[in-house]
């Protein structure tokens, strides 16, 4: 399968965003963090990721989007990137 | 100067309300744009025509308010918050749904650099004073200690630039005055307070000093503003209800006469439809959370306080005094 983006340019997006949102410094943003837990982001720091992402992404997936029912399912920062890897490539 | 944006849809008898406000407004000399369905009636009034941004959608009061602006892109809320984005409005009002009014103007204006929540201002009437600035009034029910020294930064900019208070004191509401009373939330806070360098941080105050003219902002979460603000709203209309009851008996009459034109100002001063609504801090622009029961007048006054709020640069100042608090590398 040729890659429209890389996991670790997802990593990144999911990173910078995070950091925007939560006002925390990227490089202390690990995968294995829980986004409740570990993060302290409340629902609407979700949404606004998801606001983030799907921005971010618009450039290189024409038309990404993260369905709102697959919201819960996105424990961690590791969910979230996985999602998004393999959504953004299987749209293209 | 740009219109203020107002939400033709928002609130319990909307649109008659937004409409009779704006149309006030307009003729006390600030424009309006409604935020509304391309049909809607009611635009021209007294040969003045009301500009329209049209939007096909409402959140509704029992909308999940962050779902709600996801789902409903072409809604009221939304589009008046793209207005403030994308330079067609200078400041939003709506009475409707306040998390998907907050969740709007959050996704749609974002954050102010640094900002960690966006919370919400609420002016608390003080007869023969100014008001109390309470915040947070219910954007955040949880918070964090941090969190609350950014409120009382936002808090004092707002009661420097809407009631002219050049050093706000600013209380930490708790159960006791002294620096070790409250949960740990509160402990934390104080300490982090009374370190932080422009805010005139006076210590801990109580739920009877909300009311009172010895403090100007009155920093708290979003659950516990939350509850003071309804506890006072339905204390006040209790207390005018039983006044009025009182005042009703024939044989009291004469003496209600007497004092009424003593007690017509305090009402003036204690009816929230004086203050036009709460205002949304954080966020970058300006954004009018109204009471979902507003009057017309109540509409006109928040459309005149976003028009006082965008000619003294709150958001500007804010945007300064965060930047100036953040630690730097």
């Amino acid at each position: 399968m040729s890659e429209v983006i890389s996991r670790d340019e997802v990593l990144k997006i999911v990173r910078d965003a995070l950091s925007d949102i939560l006002e925390i410094e990227p490089d202390t943003i690990t995968e294995g963090q829980s986004f409740a837990d570990d993060l302290e982001a409340d629902s609407l720091a979700l949404i606004e990721l998801v606001e983030a992402l799907e921005e971010a992404l618009s450039d290189k997936v024409a038309g990404f989007t993260i369905e709102d029912e697959s919201l819960e399912d996105l424990k961690t920062v590791r969910d979230a990137v996985d999602y998004v890897y393999e959504n953004a490539n299987e749209s293209t | 100067m740009l219109p203020v944006a107002v939400d033709a849809m928002g609130g319990d008898a909307a649109p008659q309300p937004n409409l009779d406000g704006a149309f006030a407004a307009v003729a006390a000399g600030t424009p309006v744009v409604m935020v509304g369905p391309h049909d809607l009636t009611g635009l021209t009034s007294g040969g003045v025509t009301l500009d329209l941004i049209p939007a096909s959608e409402v959140i509704g009061m029992k909308d999940d308010p962050a779902q709600g602006v996801r789902k409903k892109k072409d809604s009221t809320l939304v589009r008046a918050a793209e207005a403030v984005r994308d330079g067609n409005a200078s400041a939003m009002i709506s009475a409707g749904n306040t998390g998907a009014t907050m969740a709007a103007a959050l996704l749609r204006m974002g954050r102010i650099k640094g900002v960690r929540r966006p919370a919400i201002a609420t002016p608390i009437p003080v007869p023969g004073s100014t008001p109390t600035v309470l915040l947070d009034a219910g954007a955040n029910a949880d918070v964090q200690s941090e969190w609350l020294v950014q409120f009382a930064l936002m808090g004092s900019v707002y009661a420097r630039r809407r009631f002219g208070i050049e050093n706000p004191r600013v209380g930490l509401l708790s159960i006791g005055e002294e620096p070790g009373k409250g949960d740990a939330l509160r402990k934390e806070a104080y300490v982090l307070l009374a370190q932080a360098p422009g805010i005139n941080f006076i210590g801990n105050v109580e739920g009877r000093d909300v009311m009172s003219a010895d403090i100007d902002v009155c920093v708290t979460d979003g659950f516990t503003g939350n509850v003071v603000l309804k506890t006072l709203e339905g204390s006040m209309k209790f207390l005018i209800g039983a006044l009025l009851e009182a005042f009703g008996e024939p044989e009291y009459k004469v003496h209600a006469d007497a004092l009424m034109p003593a007690l017509l100002p305090l009402y003036a001063t204690l009816n929230p439809d004086t203050y036009g609504g709460a205002v949304l801090l954080g966020v970058d622009g300006v954004c009018i959370i109204a009471h979902g029961s507003s009057s017309a007048t109540a509409i006109t006054n928040g459309i005149a306080v976003a028009r006082e709020l965008v000619e003294h640069d709150l958001v500007g100042e804010i945007r300064d005094v965060i930047a100036a608090a953040m630690p730097t590398d």
